[in-house]
C-alpha cells in the first residue's frame, strides 16, 4: 500500500515554475521597478501574485539574504534621498532658531505657521511609509517567512522603520547645522504645548500623530516597550521644559496672593494635563507630568498656600468655602497621603476656634459672680422661676457652641475633606484638645444634659431627642475624665430624679442606654441603679401605705409619705450628706407628728431588710402643707404650701408659738437644728422673697442673721390656692462656684486614687512581678476609658501599695515590683 | 466595478492553466498570501478586481486548495471533524502550495 503510493506522488515541480526562475537579477529587477512603484503610490496596476511569487522564487534560490539586503539598500536609499529632501526642505530657518522660551510674539505665529507646515510633512512622510512598508512587507512574506525566521533577522518592515529612524529622524537639517530632524521635531512639539499652556489653540492631531510616529520607532530593533523614540527622545525634554514651567507658575499664582485662585488653577492645569497626555500627548506620560506637576506646582507651594494670610485655609474655614476646601483637600492629598500643613491648619483653627469658645465661657462665668451677689442682694427675687444662673446660661451656650463648631467641621469633612479618615482623626484630636483644655467641659456637658433633660425637650419628637442626646454623646466621646463627667451626671440626675423634675422618664433611661454604648457597661451601672431604687422606692412607699392601712392605726392626722429609700453608695451622698467637713452634725429634729411617721416607716423598713440603717436626708424633700391665714379683718383664708422639707419644719414650729409671737433665728435653730447654710436659705424664701412672704422678719433686710425675729404672716396674700416656695437657689443644678470645685476635685482625686489602687493591684494579682514601667502603661490602659490618670498619682499609689504590704520591691534595676499575696 | 470587487462578497482563484474557481472571500482568506493580496487598503490590482491569477499552481492542486477552504470554513470550531481526503499523489504539490499560501 505503501509502495503503491509513494510511486504515484509526483514530482513537485513541473514545468510551472522553474521555466520563470530565470535567474536572481531578472527576478529582482521586476522586484525593485514594482517597489519603488509602490513608494509613489502606483500600485494599482501591479500584481501581488506576480511579486510575491518573484519573492518565493528568489527564496527557493537560496537567496533570500541577498534579497534581504538589497530590498534594504533600496529602503535606505529612497529615505536617504526623496523623504528626507521632502521634510528638511519643509524646515525653514525660524525653527532653527534660538529654542529659548522667550520669543517675540510676533515671530510666534510665524514659528507656529511654518512649525505645522514641518509637523504635517513629517507625517505624511511618516504614513506614506508606513503604508508602503506594509505592502512590502505583505509582498516579501514569503522572505520575511523564511530570511527573517532562519537567520534571527528582524522583519524587514521593522529594519526599515528603523531606516526610517536613522535616515529621516536623525538626518542633519542643514549640511552644516548639529542639530537633527527630531530635534527640530522635539522644539516644535514643545513650542506647540507652550502655546497650548499660555491658552492659545493648536492643532491636537497633528501633534498627535507625530507621536504616534515617535511612539511606534524604537531605539532598539528587538523593539523593547522601554526603547520606545517617545520614551527616549521626547519625554524627558517635555517634563523638563514641564518642570521648569510649573515651578514659574506656582510662584506667579502664589504672587496672587489669593488661596482660592491658586488651587482653582491648579485643579484646572492638572485636569488640563491630563487631557493634554490622553488627546495631544500619550497616555504613557500621564503619571509622569501628575507628578511633575504634583511635585513643583503642588508640593512645593501646597503649604505656603495654606498658610496664606487673608485668604488661606483659615479664611476658607471661617467663610464655610466648601468648594475651595475641597480643591485644597484633592491638591494636598496628591502630594502627601498625610495631608501635614492641612491638619495643622485645621487643627490650628479648630483649637483656637475651641479656645475663643472656652474663653467666652470663662468670660461669662467670670462675670457671674457679681451678677449672682446682686441677685442675693436683691433678695433672691424670683430663685424658684429663674432656677438657670448667668453662669449655667454660659455653661449650655458653651456646650452649644461646640456642638455648632463641630457640626460644621463635620460638614466641611463630609462634603470637602470627602471623608477622609486622616481629617476626621486629625479633627478629632484637635476637638479633644481644646474641650480637655476646658478644666469644666464635664460639668457643663452635664449641666447641658440636665437642661434638655428638665426642660429642653419639652414639645420635640422622639427623633429630635435623639438627635439632641447624640450630639451631647458626640461631646462626651471627646471629654477624657470621664469620671469627673460621670460625678456631674450622677449629681444632676439625682437632683433630678428626687425633685421630679425629669420630663421624661423614656429620655433618661434612653440616654442612659446611649452612654453605656459608648462609654461602657461600667460606667452607667451606678446610674443604673439609681433609676432602680426610684423604682424600689415607689413599691415601697406603696406597700408601706398598704401596711399603714392594713394596721388600722387611728391616726389623728394622718400625714401621706413618699419615700425613696436610696442606696447611699450609688448615689452622690456628699450632695445632701449632713456632713460637713469633720464636724458631725446632728439629725435634724422633726416636728412629733413627722417624727412619728418617720419612727412608724423605720419600723416597717426595717421588719422588711434586717440590718439596713436608714438616714434620713430631710435637705431633699418636699412637703404639701395646707396652712391657715387668719387675716386681721377677720377672714380666714387657706393657702395650700409646697415647701422644702425643712420649711416645713420651720412653719411647724409656729403651730406651737401663740398667734403673732415671735421666734428668733437662734430659737428656731435650736428647736429644729437644721444646719445654719440650709436654715439662712429656707427663712430666706419664706421671709424674703416677696412672693411667699410666709413669715414677717423683723428687721426687714435682705440678709438673715443670728439675730433676726419671724412671726407667722397672717396677712400672706397669693392669687393661687396652691403656692409653691422654692429654696433659694441650692435646689437646681448650676455650675459650681471655686469651693465646692475645689471640694469636687479632692473628692476625684480621692477616687481616682481608689481606681488606680484598684487597677494596680488586678495588674499585679495576675502577673505577680512586673516592671515598673510596664505596670504604669498597663494601669494608664486599664483607666484611659475613664480619665487620664497622673503619673505621680499613680507613682504615689503604688509606694502606698508598698507601705501598706500589698507590693513589695523585688528588683531595683530595672524597678519591679512583686505582689504580696 | 472596482469598488464593487473589493467589498463583494466572493472573489475568484485562476490556476496557472486557466481554471477559475469563484468562493466565499472569507474562505479564501484562511490563506495569509491570498489575505494579503486582498487587502483593500493595498491596492493592488488583485485587491482591486476580486480575481488572483495562481500562476505556479495547476487547476487539479487549486481545486483541492478550494476543497479545502471550504471544508475549514464549513467545520470551523468544531470537534469531531471527518477528515479531508487527500488523494496522495496530489500530496506534495499541495504541500507545497500550502508553503506558498502560507495556509
Amino acid at each position: 500500500m505503501s509502495l503503491r503510493a509513494r510511486q504515484k506522488i509526483r514530482a513537485p515541480r513541473r514545468g510551472l515554475n522553474t521555466n520563470k526562475t530565470d535567474d536572481f537579477e531578472t527576478n529582482w529587477e521586476g522586484l525593485s521597478t514594482s517597489l519603488k512603484k509602490i513608494h509613489t503610490k502606483d500600485a494599482s496596476n501591479l500584481s501581488f501574485e506576480q511579486l510575491y511569487r518573484n519573492a518565493y522564487n528568489i527564496v527557493l534560490m537560496m537567496r533570500g539574504d541577498e534579497l534581504y539586503e538589497r530590498v534594504k539598500k533600496l529602503e535606505q536609499e529612497w529615505l536617504d534621498t526623496e523623504v528626507q529632501k521632502r521634510v528638511t526642505a519643509a524646515i525653514s530657518s525660524i525653527l532653527l532658531q534660538a529654542k529659548d522660551q522667550a520669543e517675540i510674539q510676533d515671530q510666534e505665529n510665524e514659528r507656529r505657521d511654518t512649525g505645522e507646515k514641518f509637523l504635517n510633512v513629517l507625517r505624511e512622510a511618516w504614513e506614506d511609509h508606513q503604508i508602503s512598508m506594509g505592502m512590502i512587507t505583505d509582498v516579501l512574506m514569503y522572505m520575511d517567512r523564511v530570511v527573517s525566521a532562519d537567520h534571527k533577522k528582524p522583519s524587514i518592515y521593522v529594519a526599515s522603520m528603523a531606516l526610517f529612524r536613522d535616515f529621516v529622524l536623525r538626518s542633519a537639517v542643514r549640511a552644516d547645522a548639529e542639530s537633527m530632524v527630531a530635534d527640530v521635531l522635539k522644539s516644535t512639539v514643545l513650542f506647540m504645548i507652550q502655546l497650548e499652556r499660555s491658552g492659545q489653540m493648536i492643532n491636537r492631531p497633528l501633534i498627535r500623530h507625530c507621536i504616534y510616529m515617535l511612539e511606534g520607532l524604537y531605539e532598539t530593533i528587538t523593539e523593547e516597550e522601554s526603547s520606545k523614540l517617545y520614551l527616549t527622545m521626547f519625554e524627558p525634554a517635555f517634563i523638563e521644559t514641564s518642570k521648569v514651567f510649573y515651578r514659574a507658575e506656582g510662584r506667579r499664582l502664589l504672587e496672587t496672593g489669593d488661596a482660592a485662585t491658586f488651587c482653582k488653577a491648579a485643579s484646572d492645569r492638572i485636569a488640563e494635563e491630563g487631557a493634554r497626555c490622553l488627546s495631544t500627548l500619550s497616555p504613557l506620560s500621564e503619571p509622569k507630568i501628575k507628578d511633575v506637576l504634583d511635585k513643583e506646582l503642588i508640593g512645593s507651594n501646597i503649604a505656603e498656600v495654606i498658610n496664606l494670610e487673608g485668604t488661606g485655609v483659615k479664611n476658607m474655614l471661617d467663610n464655610d468655602r466648601m468648594d475651595v476646601l475641597r480643591n485644597v483637600y484633592v491638591l494636598s492629598a496628591r502630594v502627601d497621603s498625610k495631608k501635614i500643613p492641612l491638619t495643622a491648619a485645621v487643627q490650628k483653627r479648630i483649637v483656637e476656634m475651641g479656645d475663643e469658645i472656652n474663653k467666652s465661657a470663662a468670660a461669662a462665668a467670670q462675670a457671674q459672680p457679681t451678677k449672682s451677689a446682686e441677685k442675693t442682694a436683691e433678695g433672691g427675687k424670683k430663685p424658684a422661676e429663674k432656677p438657670v444662673n448667668q453662669q449655667t446660661v454660659s455653661a449650655i451656650k458653651w456646650v452649644d457652641d461646640v456642638l455648632g463648631l463641630k457640626t460644621k467641621f463635620d460638614k466641611i469633612w463630609e462634603e470637602s475633606f470627602r471623608s477622609d479618615p486622616t481629617m476626621q482623626s486629625a479633627i478629632t484630636t484637635s476637638f479633644s484638645e481644646f474641650i480637655n483644655s476646658n478644666t469644666r467641659s464635664s460639668e457643663y456637658l452635664s449641666l447641658f444634659f440636665d437642661e434638655n433633660l428638665k426642660k429642653g425637650i419639652k414639645g420635640k419628637t422622639e427623633t429630635e431627642v435623639d438627635a439632641l442626646l447624640d450630639n451631647g454623646i458626640t461631646l462626651l466621646r471627646y471629654v477624657k475624665d470621664k469620671d469627673l463627667f460621670e460625678a456631674y451626671y450622677k449629681k444632676h440626675l439625682s437632683r433630678r430624679l428626687l425633685m421630679k423634675r425629669s420630663v421624661s422618664m423614656d429620655a433618661e433611661r434612653q440616654m442612659i442606654s446611649k452612654m453605656k454604648m459608648e462609654v461602657g457597661n461600667q460606667f452607667t451601672q451606678r446610674l443604673e441603679s439609681m433609676f432602680k431604687d426610684m423604682t424600689v422606692s415607689e413599691d415601697l412607699t406603696a406597700s408601706y401605705k398598704e401596711h399603714i392601712r392594713g394596721a388600722g392605726d387611728p391616726d389623728q392626722k394622718p400625714v401621706d409619705l413618699e419615700i425613696n429609700v436610696l442606696t447611699s453608695t450609688m448615689w452622690p451622698m456628699e450632695a445632701m450628706s449632713s456632713i460637713k467637713g469633720d464636724e458631725v452634725q446632728l439629725p435634724c429634729i422633726f416636728p412629733k407628728e413627722i417624727d412619728h411617721l418617720r419612727q412608724s416607716f423605720e419600723q416597717f423598713y426595717l421588719s422588711k431588710h434586717n440590718g439596713r440603717k436608714l438616714s434620713w436626708q430631710a435637705s431633699m424633700g418636699t412637703a404639701d402643707i395646707r396652712a391657715t391665714f387668719h387675716r386681721s379683718n377677720g377672714k380666714v383664708q387657706r393657702h395650700e404650701l409646697n415647701v422644702s422639707t425643712y420649711a416645713m419644719v420651720i412653719l411647724l414650729l409656729f403651730n406651737d408659738v401663740p398667734q403673732g409671737e415671735p421666734l428668733t433665728y437662734e430659737e428656731i435653730q435650736a428647736r429644729t437644728r437644721i444646719p445654719d447654710h440650709d436654715l439662712i436659705r429656707n427663712l430666706q424664701s419664706l421671709a424674703v422673697a416677696p412672693k411667699t412672704r410666709v413669715l414677717k422678719k423683723d428687721p426687714m433686710s435682705k440678709d438673715v442673721k443670728p439675730a433676726d425675729r419671724f412671726v407667722f404672716n397672717n396677712d400672706f396674700q397669693s392669687p393661687f390656692m396652691k403656692v409653691r416656695i422654692g429654696v433659694v437657689s441650692g435646689s437646681a443644678n448650676k455650675v459650681e462656684n471655686q469651693d465646692q470645685r475645689k471640694e469636687t476635685e479632692k473628692r476625684m482625686n480621692d477616687e481616682r486614687g481608689a481606681s488606680i489602687e484598684a487597677a494596680v493591684v488586678r495588674i499585679m494579682k495576675q502577673r505577680k512581678t512586673l516592671v515598673h514601667s510596664k505596670l504604669m502603661s498597663e494601669v494608664l490602659s486599664q483607666l484611659s476609658a475613664r480619665f487620664v490618670p497622673d503619673v505621680n498619682m499613680i507613682k504615689r499609689r503604688i509606694e502606698s501599695l508598698i507601705d501598706r504590704e500589698y507590693l513589695e520591691r523585688v528588683g531595683e534595676d530595672p524597678p519591679t515590683y512583686g505582689y504580696v499575696a | 466595478m472596482a469598488s464593487s470587487a473589493t467589498d463583494s462578497e466572493f472573489v475568484t482563484l485562476v490556476s496557472g492553466d486557466g481554471f477559475e474557481f469563484v468562493l466565499p472571500r472569507s474562505a479564501a482568506c484562511v490563506s495569509g498570501t491570498i489575505r494579503r493580496m486582498l487587502e483593500p487598503s493595498s491596492k493592488f490590482a488583485e485587491a482591486l478586481t476580486g480575481r488572483c491569477i495562481l500562476e505556479n499552481i495547476s487547476g487539479i492542486v487549486l481545486e483541492k486548495v478550494c476543497e479545502y477552504f471550504c471544508y475549514n470554513e464549513k467545520n470551523k470550531n468544531q470537534s469531531n471533524v471527518p477528515d479531508m481526503e487527500i488523494p496522495p499523489e496530489l500530496c506534495l504539490e499541495l504541500l507545497m502550495a500550502a508553503d506558498y499560501l502560507d495556509t
